[in-house]
């Protein structure tokens, strides 16, 4: 798993199709996450946008590799392992941007709330901004996982299947991304500070058995 | 390795590709699959080197897997050497292992070269290369080949043939289709045919039984006439031509050869006898369904005597005159490109009047066609 692991990231790194969704991720960083700007919000923002900046990585990971080379790995490897080491290397590459953006936040937040009367303290702040940009990252995985191959195989429907998944899952009142950025959101207007680490285990859950079914599949149809 | 009732196909309730399909393959065994365009052969292969699962029935007891495509266009963004090496590592070795193997490999099929070359700057055969390197240095238990000579020049043939006896020495499984009848020809092995995709909707009929032929005494795996329909093949051994194109269809609804392999046993069909090694491996019921029984059909009386006759006929057909009678499917015509004269013989069958040196391509030709024709005799011409 190891070698397979190295394998794909290896394949990741060096085919550069990782920058267009590094550069979404900057452009959208660079617009709301200004100096001066309250932290939490600043924070929200960040965990809010890379969302579907990792439901991106995970189908540059889990389409980068032509079937024919797919095929030698997967008959070395297991189909499932091939796929689950491809993910895998799209959310570590997600969860090395939480923490870079969490670290920009940080430097750049003003540590107050939106109305500029309370002081919001800095270290849980970004405490919250990473719980909840992770918990953004494996939202993102699972719409990744459930939206690209072995599930939906054509780009017709991966891509467009993948931008609906992103906005439902922002937007929608159940979904524990919608949780913890409007907690971020709310904690910068009231000035109290709310680690989601439930919306987190949620996230994980969902992550974990989206991914489970895409690796269960990927035998399945090719 | 066992596969138990395997089938597959595509979406739900898409026509079955592979049906019921029981098949064991020992240790150092070679099998090579057979079967028109669109038989299932690729995707029994896959199924095979586990990057494909059944959509019904077991696969049990899969080793350690290689596999070999037909065309490695791999626009992978790193070397040659440096992708053996990763693939070397994910295949179980060790690090250093990994890169002796890459190293070595490359150079056995004369590409050592290109370990610095990006895949991507790699010509089509190189890249093959590549490929092979890949399945063969993992040491794998299981090794298949889809098609896996394609492109390659000819002394990296002759480099993988020569890889695929060791490793079939060594006690690792091959499977193997190619499109090259005479491939590993002086090879035992064993032959699974499958019958084509609108045949395979009924039960899973056992047209093939298993074989292991030794090339260059005549053997032949299937005899034709013999299968009611009439439509099947010759597989006859001439001369060097160990091909079995033959087509089965034996009159029985269904594809999925169930074949017991062994290579080391029975099975050696020189005279037409005893070929089909009945009462080893596993024919897993239904064998009965073929016409006479697969244990009868080497004794039926075409098989008795055609062999000899082409036998003879390859000895002595360097200095003289040939004819060949074959016969064509239903409307067929002859293949472009035959040499000598040829006449109809009125009943649908063409004779056709070779120099002794051209008998070899020319039954090449009528039996690798496609439908293939069916061979009626090889005879030596009265000399003038």
């Amino acid at each position: 798993m190891i070698a397979l692991l190295r394998y794909q990231a290896a394949l990741f790194l060096r085919s550069h199709r990782w920058l267009p969704p590094l550069l979404l991720y900057g452009g959208s960083m660079a617009v709301g996450v200004q100096s001066g700007q309250p932290v939490l919000d600043c924070a929200g923002w960040a965990a809010a946008t890379l969302l579907p900046v990792t439901a991106w990585l995970v189908r540059v990971c889990v389409t980068n590799e032509p079937p024919a080379a797919r095929d030698c790995t997967a008959a070395a490897a297991g189909p499932w392992r091939v796929h689950l080491a491809a993910v895998a290397v799209a959310l570590g590459a997600a969860l090395l941007l939480a923490v870079a953006g969490s670290g920009i936040v940080a430097a750049v937040g003003d540590p107050h709330t939106a109305d500029r009367r309370a002081v919001v303290p800095m270290g849980s702040a970004t405490a919250a901004g990473l719980v909840c940009a992770v918990a953004c990252a494996l939202l993102g995985t699972a719409v990744g996982a459930l939206c690209n191959r072995p599930l939906l195989r054509s780009t017709a429907w991966a891509v467009p299947s993948t931008l609906l998944a992103t906005v439902v899952v922002l937007f929608a009142g159940a979904s524990p991304a919608n949780a913890a950025v409007t907690g971020l959101v709310t904690g910068s207007r009231t000035g109290v500070v709310h680690v989601p680490l439930l919306p987190l285990a949620a996230a994980g859950a969902l992550a974990a058995g989206a991914v489970a079914t895409a690796c269960a599949l990927a035998a399945r149809r090719t | 390795m066992r596969l138990t009732g395997v089938g597959r196909r595509y979406g739900f309730g898409g026509p079955w590709i592979l049906r019921d399909l029981d098949l064991e393959i020992p240790e150092g065994s070679l099998l090579r699959v057979e079967g028109t365009n669109g038989s299932g052969k690729s995707t029994l292969l896959r199924l095979l080197a586990g990057i494909d699962a059944p959509s019904a029935g077991r696969i049990t007891g899969r080793p350690r897997t290689a596999y070999v495509p037909e065309r490695f266009p791999a626009a992978l963004p790193m070397t040659a050497g440096a992708y053996l090496t990763r693939l070397g590592r994910i295949h179980g070795l060790s690090r250093a292992g990994a890169a002796r193997g890459a190293q070595e490999w490359l150079e056995r099929f004369g590409a050592g070269a290109y370990a610095g070359t990006p895949l991507s700057e790699l010509s089509k055969g190189t890249s093959q290369k590549v490929a092979v390197a890949q399945g063969l240095m993992g040491a794998p238990g299981l090794l298949v080949l889809d098609e896996a000579w394609t492109g390659l020049d000819r002394a990296s043939r002759g480099v993988l043939d020569e890889a695929v006896r060791e490793r079939v020495a060594g006690g690792t499984r091959v499977v193997f289709v190619d499109h090259d009848p005479g491939r590993l020809a002086g090879e035992a092995y064993a032959v699974l045919r499958l019958g084509g995709r609108d045949r395979s909707a009924g039960a899973g009929d056992h047209s093939a039984g298993p074989g292991s032929r030794s090339a260059g005494s005549g053997d032949h795996s299937a005899g034709p006439g013999d299968h009611s329909a009439g439509s099947g093949n010759d597989s006859g051994g001439f001369g060097g031509l160990s091909a079995g194109s033959g087509n089965d269809s034996g009159g029985s609804g269904g594809l999925s050869a169930s074949a017991g392999i062994d290579s080391a046993g029975s099975g050696n069909h020189s005279g037409g006898s005893g070929g089909l090694s009945a009462g080893h491996g596993a024919h897993s019921g239904g064998s009965g369904d073929l016409p006479g029984g697969p244990g009868n059909y080497p004794a039926s009386p075409r098989n008795h005597s055609a062999p000899p006759a082409f036998e003879d006929t390859a000895r002595s057909a360097r200095n003289t005159t040939v004819h060949i009678v074959a016969e064509g499917p239903a409307g067929a015509e002859l293949p472009h490109g035959l040499p000598g004269a040829a006449e109809p013989l009125g009943d649908g069958a063409v004779r056709l009047t070779v120099a002794g040196p051209q008998t070899d391509d020319t039954l090449r030709t009528l039996l690798t066609a496609r439908p293939p024709w069916h061979i009626r005799s090889v005879t030596e011409a009265p000399h003038p």
